[in-house]
């Protein structure tokens, strides 16, 4: 059942004497191309190809031809054509010139033997052209048509079929009809190499080769290659004695890898022998451009096909890998379309969504709708959330660990641990993975997992014994298998195999994803930019209404006071009250404008950073507060030394003064003491303000940072503007830092800020 | 001191204007006050040949049309009045302003303080200083 063991599996070391007796030493050396021989069901002949002269003709062609090899030998092609067919030779080649694909050229008849027609074919490889005779069979013209007639009606039952497996069947009875072959198989090959047979027609009387699998070995990788080039290949008799090519001392060596007579492998003879077979014919089948696998023939008597039985069959072969395609894609179809359908309801889901993880994992509509697989892993962000049986998380995380050094884009298997061992642990509920990542450089993935399914493989033979050793003569010999009995193998770690439609919905899901987070993050810039420039337009207003409304609130002031100086004797007690009222209105009005100028200000202005020696910084500052409050009843300690930061000197005085003057403000104690200190043990410093003044309730730690937010009634402690630790909290949050308390009514507060991103120890 | 070069006001509000020339008032002056109201008119006034240059200018930065840190840059820059001390007078603290204008040539910065008593004494200081301390660089009679 396999094909020639070509050329280029062995290597280019020269011919070997005993081309029958292969054994291990030799077996790699084995050239088959450079056998000089072919089979005898056709004639070649080997020319020059610019002048034709005939450098080599094989031994037959006496018989066939009716001239002998060594009457052909040095003339040229006229003497075996006549001049007449030789020049529509010429023409012919000239018009399709040849190379080393095997082509149809024309029909001929020889000199010697005109009622007997021939097919030519050529090839053309390393400056040889390789001519094939091969004799027309007559057939009625009405057989001819009836012939056609019924390829036709084939091909519209093909096209008929609606499943896979129908398309197949009906595919091999067509072929056995045209071909008169006992079996027809359809064989096809798997990832790693080896094939089985998923089709079969044959006789009652012969066993069943179907659901069988073959090693790599049987059709070996160079064998797989040269299909690709050769539409079909026939060996009519097992049994056949090769013909040598005369004369056999030659210049150089005649290429035959792409002659249809090609004399085969004694491995591959020997190999059918062994299976029973005496003819074969093989056809490769093509998926979307590669080779997906093979129809072969079997007899168990020699049976040769002229060229004109050949050509339905090679028709026919061609229509399938066409139409193989879209049979396995209208078997898919229903599957794709519920995908479909899902992915539209999950974009919709993400679309409104807050958490694009959430929405995959949760609720009706999710990763594991209508999808075959077990469970789902996604990470996203650093995060890990499971659905359905999964490998343990930590398992995940190694697993991610290990697909991230391993793969780009998408990763599927069927068989995990053939690729990560460790993956032997989970492989009863992750045997098949669908791995895809979010984008190349990202850290997000989604994982479909597969449970394992225990299969029974039937191999045809032990699948780890493809050849056979035994001792000839002190040498190790190699004989094809022998036995084909059936070897069953149990396979584990496995799952089902992945459909092409559910790996293209994962690359769909991942661009959808990829849309969203790109557009989201856009979206995202946007509106930070929209709330930047607002801010910044919020406090340019602000700074200039209140800039400008200070000339005329001073206006007021200044004139109230003009009365007081000019008008006091004529005002009663009372009026010039209400002219003192009146100034105190203004003068808090004042205050307000004042606050909400420094506030604005720390939004607009830029920042001038520099390096602030904290323990001079704050010294100053403390002496600024003592000079206003005149009171020896506050003591304010620094304790410890204070580092050296980055930041704006008068802002970070600022942002003192205002916690000072509230630690002396909201404090009814007869000594107040507050604290300055800095924690210098963490990533960033901390400072802090303590203070043994009222406390402030838990409930209001948010509130008092709220701009012109009054805790208390202004006669208790004073009136102040309100913003004193708003100005304080936007200053520290401008510095990229943090402000916090901690404190209980009653027992003081502490102040606690940073004037830096905090950064976390590693 | 010569009465006849004025202290120029640079000043659009009529009423700031009333307070400032009271409050000069009552902390003494001796000297002549002008007032224009707009940075043109200022140029105008300093440019002119036919009359004394003043012996110093007080500014609001806070003028119609062309600001007050404008015409500073211009007084400094011209030929007439660079050596005219200008002196800022203004609603603003906020150090960016004050910085700025003695960058631009400010000989000195007052903000317009809240209370009358308080514009009265500092009034005071200016004059104490420009005209009992420092010499202006006006050829006095």
């Amino acid at each position: 059942m396999a094909e020639n063991k070509p050329d280029e599996f062995y290597n280019d070391l020269g011919r070997i004497d005993q081309p029958d007796i292969l054994s291990l030493q030799n077996c790699d050396r084995e050239q088959v191309q450079f056998s000089g021989a072919i089979q005898p069901y056709g004639a070649l002949l080997v020319l020059d190809p610019n002048s034709l002269t005939i450098i080599s003709a094989s031994a037959n062609t006496y018989s066939l031809l009716a001239a002998t090899w060594d009457s052909l030998v040095g003339s040229n092609i006229d003497s075996l054509l006549g001049e007449e067919q030789a020049q529509a030779l010429r023409l012919q080649l000239m018009a399709k010139p040849v190379n080393t694909a095997l082509a149809y050229l024309m029909t001929v008849s020889c000199l010697k033997s005109v009622n007997q027609p021939f097919h030519l074919f050529a090839n053309a490889t390393e400056g040889q052209l390789l001519l094939e005779f091969e004799a027309v069979e007559a057939i009625e013209p009405s057989v001819q048509t009836v012939s056609w007639q019924r390829l036709y009606s084939a091909m519209q039952c093909l096209q008929q079929t609606t499943s896979l497996s129908g398309f197949f069947a009906e595919a091999l009875e067509q072929i056995q009809f045209f071909s008169g072959f006992e079996r027809v198989m359809a064989y096809r090959f798997d990832t790693d190499g080896s094939g089985e047979v998923i089709a079969e027609i044959k006789p009652d009387a012969l066993e069943s080769y179907l659901s069988l699998h073959y090693p790599a070995s049987d059709i070996p990788e160079p064998a797989r290659r040269l299909f690709a080039l050769s539409p079909l290949r026939h060996l009519p008799d097992v049994d056949y004695t090769p013909v040598p090519l005369l004369p056999e001392t030659l210049e150089k060596t005649v290429n035959l890898s792409y002659a249809n007579l090609r004399s085969v492998s004694v491995m591959y003879t020997g190999y059918l022998r062994n299976m029973g077979v005496k003819a074969t014919l093989v056809m490769p089948l093509f998926k979307a451009g590669k080779l997906w696998g093979l129809i072969a023939c079997q007899h168990s008597t020699p049976l040769y096909l002229s060229y004109e039985k050949r050509i339905p069959l090679e028709l026919l072969s061609q229509m399938l890998s066409q139409w193989m395609l879209s049979r396995e894609e209208q078997e898919q179809l229903a599957y794709k379309e519920q995908l479909n359908q899902v992915l539209d309801q999950l974009m919709v889901k993400m679309a409104k969504s807050e958490s694009l993880q959430q929405a995959l994992i949760q609720d009706d509509i999710n990763l594991l709708t209508d999808f075959d697989a077990g469970g789902v892993a996604v990470l996203m962000d650093g995060k890990l959330v499971v659905l359905g049986k999964t490998p343990l998380q930590n398992q995940i995380t190694l697993l991610i660990k290990w697909l991230a050094q391993q793969v780009e884009d998408i990763f599927t298997t069927d068989s995990l641990s053939k690729h990560f061992p460790f993956a032997q642990e989970f492989s009863d509920v992750a045997s098949g993975l669908l791995a895809i990542r979010l984008s190349s450089k990202s850290q997000d993935w989604i994982i479909w997992f597969r449970a394992e399914i225990l299969t029974e493989v039937n191999w045809a033979g032990n699948p780890d014994k493809p050849v056979e050793i035994d001792e000839f003569n002190g040498e190790i010999r190699l004989q094809p298998r022998t036995s084909f009995a059936l070897w069953q193998q149990t396979v584990n770690a496995r799952s089902r195999p992945w459909l092409e439609c559910e790996q293209e919905y994962a690359i769909r899901l991942r661009n959808a994803l990829f849309t969203i987070v790109v557009e989201r993050a856009w979206l995202l810039a946007q509106i930070n930019a929209d709330l930047e420039r607002s801010n910044l337009e919020l406090d340019s207003f602000a700074y200039a209404a209140s800039h400008d409304m200070k000339e005329p609130l001073r206006g007021i002031y200044n004139y109230v006071e003009f009365l007081k100086l000019e008008e006091s004797e004529h005002l009663s007690p009372t009026g010039r009250q209400r002219l003192e009222t009146i100034l105190n209105l203004a003068e808090r009005m004042v205050g307000f404008l004042d606050t909400l100028l420094q506030y604005s200000r720390i939004g607009k202005n830029k920042l001038e950073f520099s390096a602030c020696n904290m323990n001079e910084l704050i010294k100053e500052t403390v002496t600024i507060i003592n000079d206003a409050w005149q009171d020896n009843a506050i003591n304010i300690e620094i304790q410890g030394s204070l580092p050296v930061i980055n930041g704006d000197a008068v802002w970070v005085s600022r942002i003192f003064q205002n916690l000072l003057t509230n630690a002396i403000k909201y404090n009814q104690q007869p000594c107040k003491q507050i604290v300055i200190g800095c924690d210098t043990t963490q990533a960033t410093p901390v400072f802090f303000v303590r203070d043994n003044g009222i406390g402030i309730a838990p409930e209001y730690h948010e509130k008092i940072f709220e701009l012109f937010y009054h805790l208390h009634n202004r006669e208790v402690f004073g009136s102040g503007s309100g913003a004193g630790l708003t100005i304080v909290r936007r200053a520290v949050e401008r510095h990229g830092g943090r402000i916090w308390l901690e404190s209980t009514l009653g027992q003081g507060s502490t102040f606690f800020f940073t004037l830096s991103p905090i950064k976390i120890k590693s | 001191m010569e009465k006849s070069n004025p202290i120029l006001i640079i000043e659009d509000s009529i009423e700031d204007f009333e307070i400032v020339s009271w409050a000069f008032q009552k902390a003494g002056n001796q000297q002549s006050i002008e007032r224009v109201a707009r940075a043109e008119d200022a140029l105008l006034r300093i440019n002119q040949f036919d009359a004394l240059k003043p012996c110093l200018i007080l500014l609001d930065l806070n003028l119609p049309g062309m600001s007050g840190k404008e015409l500073l840059t211009l007084i400094k820059q011209s030929d007439d009045g660079s050596f005219i001390p200008v002196v800022v007078l203004s609603n603003s603290n906020n150090p960016h302003d004050i910085k700025s204008c003695y960058r631009l040539g400010a000989s000195g910065y007052i903000c317009k303080p809240l209370q009358l008593q308080q514009f009265i004494d500092k009034i005071k200081n200016l004059m104490s200083y420009w005209f009992n301390t420092v010499a202006l660089p006006l050829e006095r009679n």
